[in-house]
């Protein structure tokens, strides 16, 4: 990907995931203490699915890029550099396809 | 080896500290414990779906004292980042180069991530 775009990706997720992580946050410092069924209260809400649903996928493209970035920048063997770019791809995807699945699949 | 001859940067060790290069380092520092803080969250999340038993796991770790720290921390972590980006892109389209300007936009990155911390909390409580 040319340097450019990643930039402008990388700026353009952070400022979308201004509102929706500051609303997480207020909303994780509200209820992260609390019970189960309280808990799943909040996440099984359609508001929350759709919100959690944008949140995640815009912080790990945002969580990616920034990765990579801090690897080129101080990792100087290529094939530790490359093999972390490919660990970070993967778990890049993996982690919020669960995490999505199982957003949709939580309801009381 | 495989190694580049592209020089790393930033040199850590040797740069003389000051609040621009402070704000910078600790812009990927707290970038790191969001990454570290957002997989616990996804854990969270992971046990709800395994049933309540499952979620007292994590519920133990989130009553204690530990995890009233590890909320704030990611609280702060999370407002130092977003206005230490803010501070990025203002710097990235050309303005507040000068060095009153980069020092007083450091003291509000610092200042402003606790600020907005207790508001947070504060909000996130029901306390305001």
């Amino acid at each position: 990907m040319k340097a450019s775009r990643k930039w402008i990706i990388q700026r353009a997720s952070a400022l979308l995931m201004i509102p929706l992580m500051g609303w997480f946050v207020i909303n994780l410092i509200s209820i992260y203490d609390k019970g189960y069924f309280e808990v799943m209260d909040f996440f099984s809400s359609d508001k929350s699915k759709i919100r959690m649903l944008i949140l995640i996928l815009i912080s790990f493209v945002h969580i990616v890029i920034g990765l990579k970035e801090i690897y080129e920048d101080y990792i100087q063997n290529e094939k530790i550099k490359n093999t972390a770019s490919n660990i970070t791809n993967v778990l890049g995807i993996t982690i919020p396809a669960i995490i999505i699945f199982i957003l949709f699949n939580i309801n009381l | 080896m495989n190694d580049s001859k592209n020089p790393l940067s930033p040199h850590l060790q040797i740069y003389r500290w000051q609040i621009s290069s402070l704000i910078s380092i600790f812009h990927r520092i707290t970038g790191i414990i969001n990454v570290m803080g957002l997989i616990i969250i996804c854990l969270w999340i992971g046990l709800l779906f395994f049933g309540e038993s499952s979620y007292e796991l994590i519920n133990i770790f989130f009553q204690s004292y530990f995890g009233k720290v590890f909320i704030m921390g990611f609280a702060w972590s999370y407002s130092f980042h977003l206005l230490s980006g803010i501070r990025h892109l203002i710097l990235d389209l050309g303005y507040g180069y000068e060095i009153k300007i980069t020092n007083i936009s450091g003291i509000i990155v610092i200042v402003g991530s606790l600020a907005l911390t207790v508001l947070m909390w504060l909000i996130g409580r029901g306390l305001i």
